[in-house]
């Protein structure tokens, strides 16, 4: 890759041959629509193992046109169990066990994160979505499943056990990925990366961490506290980084930073997401409310109550504990 | 278009008029409005019937004071109509002013319209009495419009004014006819009246917007002085002929004159118009409307003068019609409707008049046929009136002789000797006599005037035979279908002169009914009675200031007030600038005269149509009366057969209806199936595929909302992919 | 080359993530187009109302990637930040449809979504 990163962006046949990419599509098409459930005979795992051979064969091939680029390790490991976990939920004919593959597919999928240095939102993709939407989710399973008799062995439900129109939505489905990975390879020039983010000033805007930093590395002499600037109450940092002013009891002067004191993923994430987008948060948090208010509203159980049958109800009551009193 | 208006500089210096000319046309329109008022207000009396005669009295008086003070040409313009011009050239404007052209043409016809109107007002206050309430205002209300109507066609100032009124008298003589709405053979007529006279009012259109090409103006004043102009140049030698164009002109309005008054080959509405009461066949179908177009043709008389197709042809068609008209009236039993064929017959004359360049005879004409025909027809109407509606000249005799029929026998008596030209004492001689004379003089219209002659005896007799069979001779009568229809139904559809009887209907056994009903005839009331006097004494006096006075064919009064009028045409002295071809003078030279058999044609005629009408009566005598003693029966019933076929086809009238039918309304007829076919397969077509395209790609692409929420997702991804491929496509 | 800017010289000497490499950036689009994919033909072939939904959960994860991924590409934390939003949207979506499921369920004791076809034209 001579022309380095980004600035010129790529084109796809430096990563992939076109065919080979539509090849692996048109199996890719006929592997996931072998996996969906059917009625009778179902060659799902077939399909299944196909479908997987194809998403390996096509990381293979997009690994070794740019072998110098060679993705971590644990990216093949994390997105061959994320797209497995992912087949599986949309084949598996049982509800409970798609909702639990997809469990697997977010834990997988916030171990790319991780590979992405994006611990945060891997902790809060494994919390939010494991562990809260997929509960719920069980929870609707649940409820809204048919129970069977006490004797009958539990029988799929005619919908889940076999999907409709597999071959027609496999066709549009990598259609539509054959074309969207094209587009995409060939995309708008220039993903170079905008200059937009500064570890000094993301740190200066800390002077709570940096104070804590310098007392833990113990350079902070005691009673002294971190200079902040008037107005914007940011630490001074100089301009190489190294060292920071401080208000000592003899007064001002600089301190060199604790190595290795740099601003986490949740730092920057956090100023990003506080300083630059307050009110969507905000608007975030009603959009929660709303959800939540609207759910309980529609899925409360409406109870017609008849003030005859409260009345009987209660004489009912009345009666009972009576009867349970003399007996 | 040299020298101005040098010809008519006598009557193009035209002074304003009197003001109050403009009450003629405006007390009949407050009558309207007044009838109208009247229906609003449910008046149940006859309240309707003296407000229209007191108004319209009121504009004969005016009328009457107009002839005494107006000179020559005098206009009235009451206010600005329609003044619009597009550029500053000659001919680049319009003009039409509401105002009045007051000459002797206008003084004649207001004089004879508003006084007749005023005693048809009288009469009708009585004949139409059974339909108090809306029915009787409904039918003053256009009454008084007709008059409005007519007094502003005859007193219009310009062409497009003349158009209003011509179209006021169609609308109203359309609604008058029609006034019986409940009667299928009245909506019928109705329609026929207003549908043939739209033919005629096409060419009148035609022929007023030519005029306007030609001429660049509608206004008589500016349209004569240009004509004049082109006579001088004519006889001067200037110029060979008139242009075809300005010709053309009269000819258009001689189509349109012969809608209105009934000339072949559009009379055939008049006699159907009798469906109508008779106080409206009298005033409008008989005395003046149907002279609208004699009217027309007078006026525009310098415009038919320059045109040399124009002439002859109006002579031709008024001969024929009156004899065409006269064979029909001779074969037929309705009363009214032998009147109407006589009105037909006449018209006829009058246009054979004007033709033969007579006009001050068929002004004269015009104006005694007025009043008797009038007569003749409220005499007719009378009797209808009495006998519930008999019209059956079979049916009806001796009804002279009855108790309370004098005055109505006199005057139908006085009006039949009118209406053959009963030598000398009558005015309906003089002024026949005057058209004939002038015929006969005309070298190139002999024909015209054998025609005209044998229609004179044809005339006297079939007049006579109504007269013969149902005024005098042995009493008998049967009453007409109205009294059935009242004791059928008492509520029902008065027709046409349905009169509640009860009143008389009670006990007096009439011996020589053949009815088995309490049938006693009514004789007319004193309303009916007086208006007959006065128009009996009028057709009977106005003779003496008519006859020939310094030349038999100059009509007193008449003569005097048509020169001083567009229609003046002397043409024993004026250098005729129109001549028929073969006998065209040489420029300057008077014209060449014939002669009947050596004798002076006018002077002739006065014995010979004299003498040509008695033999007419004494045939119906001898046919109709001598010898009969039955209602039923007459000599001419049992000579019939010897006319063959003949009289069976003027029974039939000729089967002109019938040739019509099959020549214009089968063709019009399948036609109209056709476009009918064609409006509902092809363009009903073509809008219903309109409607059927959306609905038929509903239908096509309704399967699609499926309700299914995987159709839709299906639809957006297969579409997304769509989409997409063909962006990729069309980038690579 | 890469370090020639001197911002991003400054990152990598502070141990700020190194900028990725576009084709790295290809593997991870590739990823989350797969699974995007995945989640649509499962969206479109499954007639379990509540799989359905899963599957819309699926293709937000397949969002997420490609956000995240190309947050870091771009070494910008709007991605992540947006991810933040995609989650609680698909949260309080989670929330209101599964509702919904139940009052469907309540009414047809079934999850067929071709039992559902009040839309029909």
């Amino acid at each position: 890759m001579p022309s380095g990163v980004g600035s010129a962006g790529f084109h796809l046949d430096q990563i992939i041959n076109p065919s080979i990419l539509y090849l692996l599509c048109v199996l890719g098409a006929a592997g996931v629509c072998l996996a969906l459930p059917r009625k009778g005979v179902s060659p799902q795992v077939f399909g299944g193992l196909l479908a997987g051979a194809i998403g390996g064969l096509a990381m293979l091939f997009l690994g070794l046109k740019n072998p110098e680029h060679l993705p971590n390790i644990y990216f093949y490991v994390f997105s061959v169990v994320a797209l497995g976990a992912a087949l599986r939920v949309i084949t598996h004919p049982r509800p409970v066990y798609a909702a639990l593959y997809f469990v697997l597919t977010v834990v997988a999928t916030s171990g790319l994160f991780l590979i992405l240095s994006a611990e945060f939102m891997a902790f809060a993709l494994v919390i939010v979505y494991a562990g809260a939407i997929l509960i719920t989710y069980l929870f609707v399973i649940m409820l809204a499943t048919q129970s069977p008799g006490e004797e009958q062995v539990e029988v799929l439900a005619d919908y889940d056990a076999a999907a409709r129109e597999p071959i027609g939505a496999s066709v549009v489905g990598f259609l539509l990925l054959a074309i969207l990975t094209t587009m995409m390879f060939r995309g708008p020039t220039g993903w170079s990366p905008p200059p937009s983010v500064s570890e000094r000033d993301t740190l200066a805007a800390m002077p709570r961490k940096i104070e804590a930093a310098l007392r833990n590395a113990g350079t902070l002499p005691g009673g002294s506290r971190i200079r902040t600037h008037d107005e914007t109450g940011h630490a001074m940092i100089s301009e190489d980084g190294l060292t920071v002013r401080v208000i000592t009891p003899d007064g001002e002067r600089s301190i060199a930073l604790p190595d290795g004191l740099t601003p986490t993923n949740a730092d920057y994430l956090g100023f990003n997401l506080m300083r630059d987008h307050p009110g969507s948060i905000e608007i975030a948090g009603i959009i929660l409310l709303m959800a939540m208010l609207g759910a309980v509203v529609l899925s409360r159980k409406q109870v017609q109550i008849d003030e005859e049958e409260k009345m009987r109800h209660a004489a009912r009551l009345a009666r009972g504990e009576e009867a349970g009193g003399s007996a | 278009m040299h020298d101005g208006a040098a010809g008519v500089t006598a009557a193009g210096a035209a002074a304003s008029g009197p003001w109050y000319a403009m009450l003629i046309p405006i007390l009949p329109l407050a009558g309207f409005v007044l009838c109208a008022l009247c229906a609003v207000f449910r008046v149940r009396s006859k309240l309707p019937a003296w407000i229209t005669v007191g108004l319209l009295a009121a504009s004969f008086a005016v009328t009457a004071a107009m002839y005494s003070t107006v000179q020559g040409t005098q206009i009235t313009t009451v206010f600005q109509w329609i003044t619009w011009s597009w550029g500053s050239g000659p001919g680049q404007s319009f003009t039409a002013n509401f105002a009045f052209y007051l000459d002797g043409l206008t003084c004649l016809w207001m004089l004879f319209v508003t006084g007749l109107a005023t005693l048809i007002a009288l009469y009708a206050s009585e004949y139409m009495s059974h339909e108090a309430g809306a029915g009787y205002c409904r039918f003053f209300a256009a009454f008084c419009l007709f008059v409005f109507s007519m007094a502003c066609l005859v007193m219009a100032d310009n062409l497009v004014l003349l158009y209003l009124g011509w179209e006021g008298v169609g609308l109203c003589s359309y609604l008058l006819i029609g006034y019986f709405y409940k009667k299928p053979s009245a909506v019928a007529a109705a329609k026929k009246a207003f549908i043939v006279n739209r033919i005629g009012d096409l060419f009148l259109a035609l022929g007023i917007m030519l005029c306007f090409v030609h001429f660049g103006t509608v206004e008589y004043k500016e349209m004569f002085a240009q004509a004049a102009v082109y006579t001088k140049a004519v006889s001067a030698g200037e110029i060979e002929k008139v242009p075809l164009v300005a010709q053309l002109i009269a000819v258009l309005l001689m189509i349109g004159a012969f809608g209105k008054s009934a000339q072949l080959p559009l009379y055939v509405w008049l006699p159907d118009a009798m469906e109508g009461p008779t106080p409206v066949s009298a005033l409008i179908h008989a005395a003046t409307m149907v002279t609208a177009g004699v009217f027309l043709i007078a006026r525009t008389y310098p415009l038919f003068l320059i045109s040399e197709y124009a002439m002859p042809t109006v002579a031709w068609v008024g001969a024929l019609t009156a004899l065409l008209a006269a064979t029909i009236g001779m074969a037929q039993f309705d009363i009214k409707r032998i009147m109407a064929y006589s009105t037909v017959s006449q018209l006829g004359y009058m246009f054979a008049g004007l033709g033969v360049l007579t006009s001050v005879g068929a002004a004269a004409h015009v104006f005694t046929h007025a009043v008797f025909k009038a007569m003749l027809f409220l005499a007719c109407g009378a009797v209808m009136h009495g006998f519930a509606g008999q019209l059956d000249l079979r049916k009806l005799s001796g009804v002279g002789s009855m108790p309370g029929w004098r005055i109505v026998n006199v005057a139908m008596l006085v009006g039949s000797l009118n209406l053959i030209g009963f030598p000398v004492i009558t005015a309906g001689y003089w002024s026949k006599d005057t058209i004939l004379g002038e015929a006969f003089a005309n070298p190139s219209m002999q024909g015209v005037a054998w025609i005209l002659l044998l229609t004179a005896g044809l005339t006297a007799y079939y007049t006579f035979r109504v007269y013969f069979r149902v005024f005098v001779g042995p009493q008998s009568y049967e009453p007409g279908e109205e009294l059935h229809a009242q004791h059928d139904d008492k509520h029902q559809g008065h027709a046409d002169h349905g009169h509640a009887h009860d009143q008389h209907a009670h006990g007096e056994k009439s011996g020589a009914s053949h009815g088995t009903h309490d049938f006693h005839p009514h004789p007319p009331g004193w309303a009916i009675n007086t208006v007959l006097v006065i128009l009996t004494i009028a057709a009977f006096a106005a003779f003496w200031p008519i006859k020939g006075t310094s030349h038999p064919s100059h009509l007193g009064y008449i003569g005097q007030m048509m020169d001083a009028s567009s229609a003046a045409y002397d043409p024993h002295h004026d250098a005729a600038m129109y001549q028929f071809a073969a006998h065209k003078p040489a420029p300057g030279e008077p014209r060449s005269h014939a002669t009947f058999f050596g004798f002076d044609a006018h002077k002739a005629m006065m014995w010979v149509s004299g003498f040509v009408a008695l033999i007419g009566m004494a045939i119906a005598y001898f046919l109709h009366y001598a010898g009969r003693t039955s209602a039923t029966h007459s000599r001419a019933d049992s000579w019939l057969p010897a006319a063959g076929p003949l009289a069976n086809w003027a029974k039939h009238k000729w089967y002109v209806d019938e040739f019509y039918d099959f020549l214009i309304r089968k063709p019009l007829l399948v036609l109209a199936h056709l476009f009918h076919i064609i409006d509902q397969y092809l363009v009903d077509g073509i809008v219903d595929a309109l409607g059927w395209l959306p609905k038929g790609i509903g239908r096509l692409i309704r399967p699609s909302q499926s309700g299914e929420l995987h159709g839709y997702a299906f639809g957006m991804a297969g579409g997304l992919a769509v989409i997409l491929l063909i962006v990729f496509l069309v980038t690579n | 080359m890469i370090l020639s800017n001197p911002l991003l010289h400054t990152l990598a000497q502070s141990g700020f993530p190194q900028p990725m490499h576009s084709a790295t950036l290809a593997h991870y689009l590739v990823v989350s187009a797969v699974m995007f994919i995945l989640g649509l033909i499962g969206f479109l072939t499954r007639r379990n109302l509540i799989i359905m939904f899963l599957c819309t959960e699926l293709m937000f994860q397949a969002a997420g990637i490609a956000f995240v991924a190309f947050g870091r590409f771009h070494l910008d934390f709007s991605g992540q930040t947006f991810v933040i939003f995609v989650l609680t949207v698909a949260a309080a979506e989670a929330a209101m449809a599964l509702a919904l499921v139940v009052l469907l369920f309540r009414r047809k004791e079934t999850l067929d979504a071709s039992e559902w076809k009040d839309l029909r034209g």
